[in-house]
């Protein structure tokens, strides 16, 4: 089985090289025979990704620790579902991973658009080939997750228990739906810009592949913020660690796009200003990718192997220079149609949002690679830190939280003074009561409870911009038609998808701010050493230390728990059970923390020592509104869910298109 | 036409520039310089009481904590032959034993003494357990003992019970 899957790696390699050179060829000496050998190499080379990928997941199944990497992954005792998870848990396995999910996303491409524009999609196959054919190059010749152990040893290393948990059996492969995802839509860009062809049928036809990919890299950030808070036991859920930022700055960017391609939808504009944003996107993914697989920039979590790293650093050149030569060739049929008018408008508003946007992927970014700068320029190693990310990115952000309202209701063109008046009057007055009201209760001492209260006040001003949408369209709707509130809401949204989806997924991006500055600005936190029986207070709550117990709960693990009562007002109101696990064949124990979530707070308790005589060290943080963030994020899975659901008008109208694209460029080349 | 363009260039322009501005103060506010322990020892300058990002190796059997107060904690931190004494104060990371790879963020004093107000562990990791593995023979568990601290942070150290 382990010959078959590398056999296979070699096969889809082999035919990805050759279905690249031929689709080329067939569009540009417009060879119709080379066009149906060709078209089935998509096919051929999934079949073949598929197959190998296939045979790692069995190695793993059947604990077959001839492979090297079955057995520094895993272990005959590991759980079947983390077996399964092992897959993508180390370099070579996560690369045939994304090997897989691009080659599935090039399937389905391939049978969404067979036929329909032959123009763009042979090149847009080529383009995706030509990636695939990378990351082949790069799993067959560099890092074969099918290396052998000439003795096969009897059990395997294991799993990292950091690993051994949910929330990382799902992130990862998340982040790489979203990663790869944008393949789809920077394939089908560069395709336009070699075939010149280039109206907005390419931003069309990949619309619902950039929602997608966006909802996926959205979700994997998410997930990964709360892997780390749950299971790293630090209290947080976000450092600006070069990792997490590698997968933070591909979501800005895209972001951007996604808001920018509606302007050249709707408006005919800001065409070269997409091109190169669909082209930074996929660079940061690759460039992501070689964060985490070079070492070259400090973190704390890396991948061993050094030079992986370059061969993404020498692909993401080549990209970006041919895409860059590529885009300016092309300049002069990349005239805007239309012009920007005023700054009150929402094509400014959209401008401004993706500066902003920018603005703050651009401070990661720097950031991220300022110490490799400053050790070149001045010889020093210097290195900022969450304060500078945090300094920097808080007022930004902030702006860009108040565009978030005032961008969708802002009229077209040019707003006039009636115009702002009639969109913003309310939400602004709603915004000062709210300012006012808070005053007395929220302290402002330091600048970040400052920006927390600027925070919520714009929070407050952009909900009542959107819940006025929803109202208008309500009101409206029950005007026209006999219906009931709830009725009228539901059908309008379903109406509007696109819209309204947007709008929901807005609603979960303030509920996010609104936590995140929340929980940066009011938490606190102690830590105590403790014999059995003391106690400490926190926030009005009181820490009861009562036992600490040891148990084995399987043959490679021993849980140690402690028991914390927690008590307010003189009553019990909580036992809390932070552990420390101690797993055979790992050198250092896991922290599992234990949380008490309410919408207010979050007491967030850690067992961070224990001694012999059964004292411990407890830490305890108290982190208000942390769930307000894990709510937005649910909140914009079901916004982005919305916006995604197919719609039957959109279809048709697609529908016709197609027709008229095929009597256009089918018909010739038939006859 | 070509006003607008002009107005929406000085437009853009502000906003990039106010970001510039941001983030070139930002730097120089929070920027830490970032050596090993030699490097630190060799520089000319002096870095006392500057922003310093330090890493080096545990030194065997440095590790020492008050025993009144457990969150007190001092050890030396040593690479290729240059060692730093450092205190910290707060709980260790669940890997910070002998032998480990550590980053401390804090400053020098002036009596020599490394004041760590953070204290990091290098990757948990599978990766860096790799290389480690490397050099024995598959199969073969890396010594357990060997990073574990005698007596703390064991899970023998207690007596088994069940719930």
């Amino acid at each position: 089985m382990n010959d078959i899957g590398e056999f296979t790696l070699l096969l889809a390699l082999a035919t990805a090289v050759y279905g690249c050179v031929a689709y080329i060829m067939s569009a540009r000496g417009n060879r119709i025979d080379l066009y149906l050998s060709a078209d089935k190499t998509p096919f051929i080379v999934w079949a073949c990704v598929m197959t190998s990928s296939i045979c790692l997941w069995r190695a793993f199944l059947t604990d077959d620790f001839s492979l090297q990497y079955v057995w520094a992954y895993s272990n005959i005792e590991l759980d079947t579902f983390y077996k399964v998870s092992s897959f993508w848990g180390g370099q070579k396995g996560s690369l045939l991973f994304w090997t897989l999910l691009l080659s599935t996303y090039m399937l389905v491409v391939y049978f969404q658009n067979r036929k329909k524009n032959l123009r763009v999609v042979p090149y847009a196959m080529a383009i995706m080939l030509v990636i695939v054919v990378f990351f082949l190059v790069l799993i067959n010749f560099s890092t074969n997750p099918f290396e052998r152990i000439p003795l096969p040893p009897e059990d395997g290393r294991g799993l990292n228990p950091l690993l051994q948990n949910y929330w990382m059996v799902i992130h990862p492969p998340t982040l790489y739906l979203g990663y790869v995802g944008f393949t789809v839509p920077f394939a089908f860009a560069v395709a336009a810009l070699i075939s010149k062809d280039l109206d907005d049928g390419w931003i069309r036809m990949t619309r619902k592949w950039t929602l997608i990919s966006w909802f996926f890299l959205c979700m994997g950030n998410l997930f990964g913020a709360s892997w780390a808070y749950v299971e790293l036991g630090w209290g947080g859920y976000w450092a600006w660690d070069p990792v997490e930022n590698a997968a933070f700055m591909p979501l800005l960017i895209a972001t951007a796009y996604l808001h920018s391609v509606m302007i050249q939808e709707k408006k005919d504009m800001m065409k070269v200003w997409n091109m190169s944003l669909i082209l930074l996107t996929f660079s940061m993914t690759i460039f992501g990718t070689f964060i985490t697989r070079s070492g070259l920039i400090q973190s704390v979590h890396t991948f061993d192997e050094a030079t992986l790293g370059y061969f993404f650093l020498g692909f993401l050149f080549v990209i970006i220079t041919s895409c860059a030569a590529l885009i300016i060739s092309r300049l002069p049929l990349l005239k805007s149609a239309n012009e920007l008018d005023s700054f009150l408008s929402r094509e400014s508003s959209f401008l401004f949002n993706n500066l902003l946007l920018l603005g703050i992927a651009f401070a990661t970014f720097w950031g991220t690679i300022f110490p490799i700068i400053s050790e070149a320029v001045r010889g020093v190693k210097i290195t900022v830190g969450p304060p500078f990310y945090n300094q920097v990115n808080v007022p930004i952000g902030l702006a860009l939280l108040a565009l978030v309202g005032i961008g969708p209701v802002i009229a077209w063109r040019r707003a006039t003074l009636s115009n702002l008046k009639k969109n913003f009057l309310k939400p602004l007055l709603a915004a000062m009561v709210g300012a006012m009201a808070m005053f007395p209760v929220i302290p402002l001492g330091s600048r970040a409870e400052i920006y927390t209260y600027a925070t919520f006040v714009i929070s407050i001003f952009v909900l009542s911009c959107i819940l006025a949408e929803f109202y208008k369209g309500t009101v409206a709707r029950m005007g026209l038609h006999e219906e009931s509130v709830a009725g009228a809401l539901s059908t309008m949204a379903w109406r509007n998808k696109r819209r309204y989806g947007g709008y929901i997924v807005h609603i979960g991006v303030v509920m996010i701010f609104a936590g995140i500055a929340g929980s940066q600005a009011y938490g606190t936190h102690t830590e105590k050493h403790l014999k059995l029986g003391e106690s400490f207070e926190i926030r009005g709550y009181t820490i009861r230390y009562e036992k600490l117990v040891a148990i084995e709960a399987t043959n490679i693990k021993t849980r140690i728990i402690a028991q914390l009562a927690v008590e307010r007002d003189g009553k019990r109101y909580w036992t809390g059970h932070p552990e420390k696990e101690f797993y055979k064949g790992q050198n250092q124990p896991v922290s599992e923390v234990d949380v008490l979530s309410t919408w207010k707070e979050d007491l967030y308790m850690i067992l961070a020592d224990f001694r012999e005589d059964e004292s411990a060290t407890i830490k305890v943080y108290v982190n208000p509104m942390v769930s307000w963030m894990w709510t937005g994020g649910w909140i914009i899975a079901f916004g982005a869910m919305v916006s995604m659901w197919p719609d039957r008008l959109e279809q048709r109208r697609r529908l016709d298109r197609i027709r008229k694209q095929e009597q256009l460029f089918l018909s010739p080349a038939q006859e | 036409m070509k006003q607008k363009n002009i107005k929406f260039m000085v437009g853009s322009l502000l906003i990039v520039g106010a970001i510039g501005y941001l983030i070139t103060m930002s730097i120089s506010n929070t920027s830490q310089y970032f050596f090993t322990v030699d490097e630190l020892m060799s520089q000319n300058v002096s870095y006392t009481g500057a922003g310093l990002k330090i890493k080096g190796n545990v030194v065997n059997g440095s590790i020492e904590r008050d025993p009144n107060d457990y969150l007190d904690v001092k050890f030396l931190i040593e690479e290729k032959d240059a060692s730093l004494k450092v205190t910290y104060q707060g709980v260790t990371p669940d890997m910070f034993a002998d032998g480990r790879e550590v980053v401390v963020e804090g400053t020098l004093g002036k009596d020599g003494v490394f004041k760590a107000n953070t204290l990091l562990t290098s990757c948990p990791s599978k990766y860096e357990a790799e290389k480690e593995a490397g050099k024995m023979h598959p199969g073969k568990f890396p010594d357990a003992d060997k990073y574990g601290e005698p007596g703390l942070n064991k899970a023998e150290a207690l007596p088994k019970t069940t719930i």
